[in-house]
């Protein structure tokens, strides 16, 4: 008897969560359906990005709501929503679906997968909706794409660790997970770059996370292989902070590290300076997340936007390191001076 | 309540329940989207489960037979990989690549743990690094292609008809029809009671191999499947795959320990947990709190299963 009863308590907890989840929806639904109607139409904008935890998203995250604030401002943005995937690509699918189905005007991306969102992706733009894909890019040529020159990245690294070495030397090769898109264009770039230098070697090719602890573990293992290395060619801030971590506790010889403007690694950089560090850095620069959101509410306002928005990769250098360096902040954050708006109407066309 | 319904709703109490959530979160999700149940949602809807379904299918069959399939997204993006390399030249061929990947790898695993005597937990673990590894040698960056008329007739359907939801029916047939032959009554019984089958002239080790051999035809599918909803092959999309597929197991009444659970309940739970996470799509609540909600959610779920199913052996 007493198992009955709990079960029917228990059950009734369960339709009842079940119940609130209905619930919250209620609100929330009628009151996202009721949209502005008018001459040039508030938009429904959702942002559909693969992981929304890193400290990078957060910033962009961040980045874009501000800018929502202003668009809102001006009667141009009517709803924004932010969908996290949460590492599923299948979940992002989903998520663009339920977007298509929920009739919104504008849905901006971050990829989990270059190629598997591309179905999803087309249907929304043959349903009319404007797709604007930022940072981690799908191969669909159908959607307006925003960002940096990934090849170009890793040929500018290569090339800028083959001139420090004078052309010869021994190296780590320093790259992010296996099998993702971003990392295999930078190292395509590098190795590009490096074969100008007959002279480097490559001893090691390690892949490790774009995380720091992950990354410090393996790069000591890579490097207690090869403690004669002259320099690192590393594709991300958290990679380059922990190689040169690594060389600063074992209190080696600081060989150049190439970087991103990863706080913690510019921190680094410049405690290290004097003592003859040196590095080239570029950004992925969270003001891709604005710049895609300005194109597509320019595009669903009928101006003509290029399909392929290549934003210039900065660079921070030994001259202007003190310019991007942020003390008081935590480690964990990039820092990047913002695009004026300027730059930004001209990059999509205005 | 009568007898006669009584003693069919305690046989049937997965499904049933498993039954009625649906319909409570088909009546909700009806709200958001008032065309849910138009032949092009259905469509729409199918093409995103299937590959969940198929998956947790597999993740069952192992289940049932007494192991867990922790390889399971490895060998998955294995079969969407080998299906999308060779995709072009003849769509047939490249299924049966990949089903033939996907079985020996689940051959593979049978052997082990039937004849090494090695906890599957273990070996299906190693097997996950193995056959990522491969994935990756295979398709070492997202790509390849299935031809387009293909993904359009999966995800927007064939001549009206839902291609996924087809597959899915056909799969459970059979399915059912397996059950049947005595390997299907033998799964059971090895899960059930390993010595007790063995004990009464049941070849455990070949029905442990085949078991895990046929989890792989039903993740190879699910891959194909996946490959086919894409487009394309991407060697880092089968992770999650692993748990949620366990998740579905485990909320259809499939048991830990072996022998118990029934492979309808799969399929809908599968559903359920596929409906749901679009659901919480549509209701607009900020992302982080729909980790949240799903994860209670299924909590939830399981409790009142494994209470209702207690009273059994009461």
């Amino acid at each position: 008897m007493i198992g009955r009863f709990t079960r029917a308590i228990v059950a009734v907890t369960a339709l009842g969560t079940l119940t609130a989840t209905a619930a919250c929806g209620v609100d929330s639904g009628d009151g996202g359906s009721s949209g502005g109607t008018g001459k040039s139409k508030a938009l429904k904008v959702g942002w559909s990005t693969i992981y929304l935890t890193p400290s990078w998203m957060q910033q962009t995250d961040k980045m874009i709501k501000d800018d929502v604030a202003k668009l809102k401002k001006d009667g141009k943005v009517a709803d924004y929503q932010v969908f996290n995937a949460n590492g599923d690509t299948s979940q992002q699918i989903a998520q663009i679906r339920a977007m298509i189905q929920q009739k919104y005007d504008v849905i901006l991306v971050d990829a989990g997968s270059s190629t598997a969102l591309n179905p999803a992706l087309e249907q929304a733009a043959n349903a009319g909706i404007t797709v604007v894909n930022f940072d981690s890019l799908v191969t669909s040529e159908k959607v307006v794409r925003v960002g940096t020159d990934q090849t170009e990245w890793g040929r500018m690294m290569g090339q800028w660790l083959g001139e420090t070495l004078g052309g010869k030397g021994k190296i780590i090769a320093f790259n992010g997970p296996a099998g993702v898109a971003v990392s295999e264009q930078r190292w395509k770039g590098a190795e590009e770059a490096l074969k100008k230098f007959p002279g480097i070697k490559v001893v090691s090719n390690v892949h490790s996370e774009y995380n720091l602890a992950p990354a410090a573990q393996a790069f000591a293992s890579a490097y207690s292989a090869n403690p004669d290395i002259d320099g690192v060619f590393s594709q991300g801030g958290a990679l380059s902070a922990a190689a040169l971590q690594t060389l600063v506790k074992q209190k080696k010889k600081l060989v150049p590290i190439t970087g991103e403007n990863y706080n913690g690694f510019l921190k680094l950089w410049q405690q290290n300076k004097d003592a003859g560090f040196s590095s080239l850095s570029t950004a992925q620069p969270n003001y891709l997340g604005v710049i895609a959101l300005r194109a597509a509410v320019a595009k669903a306002g009928g101006a003509t936007v290029p399909n392929q928005i290549t934003v210039p990769l900065p660079k921070i250098t030994n001259e202007n390191l003190s310019e991007y360096v942020k003390p008081d902040q935590p480690d964990d954050s990039y820092p990047i001076q913002e695009l004026p708006q300027s730059e930004i109407d001209k990059l999509i066309g205005k | 309540m009568p007898d006669r319904l009584t003693g069919a709703l305690r046989g049937n109490v997965d499904v049933a329940g498993l039954g009625a959530l649906l319909v409570v979160l088909l009546a909700v999700y009806s709200h958001y989207d008032s065309e849910v149940f138009t032949p092009a949602s259905i469509t729409i809807l199918s093409a995103q489960f299937l590959p969940l379904i198929l998956a947790a299918m597999g993740q069952s069959t192992v289940m049932l037979a007494g192991g867990i399939d922790l390889s399971l997204g490895s060998v998955l993006a294995l079969a969407m990989a080998v299906f999308a390399v060779r995709a072009e030249d003849g769509v047939v061929l490249a299924a049966v690549l990949a089903l033939l990947a996907a079985a020996a790898t689940g051959a593979a695993n049978g052997v082990l743990v039937a004849y090494a005597g090695l906890p599957p937990i273990i070996v299906t673990l190693a097997a996950s690094f193995l056959w990522g590894g491969v994935t990756l040698v295979v398709l070492p960056q997202p790509g390849g292609s299935v031809p387009s008329g293909l993904v359009k007739a999966y995800n927007n359907g064939w001549n009206g008809i839902a291609l996924p939801a087809l597959a899915i029916v056909l799969v459970l047939v059979l399915w059912k029809v397996v059950r049947t032959t005595r390997f299907g009554l033998s799964l059971y019984a090895v899960g059930g009671n390993e010595h007790g089958a063995y004990a009464s002239g049941i070849a455990t080790r070949k029905v442990k191999i085949s078991a895990y051999a046929l989890a792989g035809v039903f993740i190879g599918l699910a891959g194909i499947g996946l490959a086919v909803q894409t487009g394309s092959g991407d060697a880092t999309i089968g992770a999650p795959y692993t748990l949620n597929s366990i998740a579905a197991s485990v909320l259809a009444g499939v048991s830990f320990f072996g022998g118990v659970g029934q492979m309808r309940a799969t399929v809908l739970a599968a559903l359920l947990i596929g409906l749901l996470t679009n659901l919480l799509l549509f209701t607009g609540l900020s992302p982080f709190y729909q980790l949240i909600m799903q994860g209670a959610v299924l909590i939830v779920a399981i409790a009142v299963k494994t209470f209702a199913t207690r009273e059994r052996t009461d």
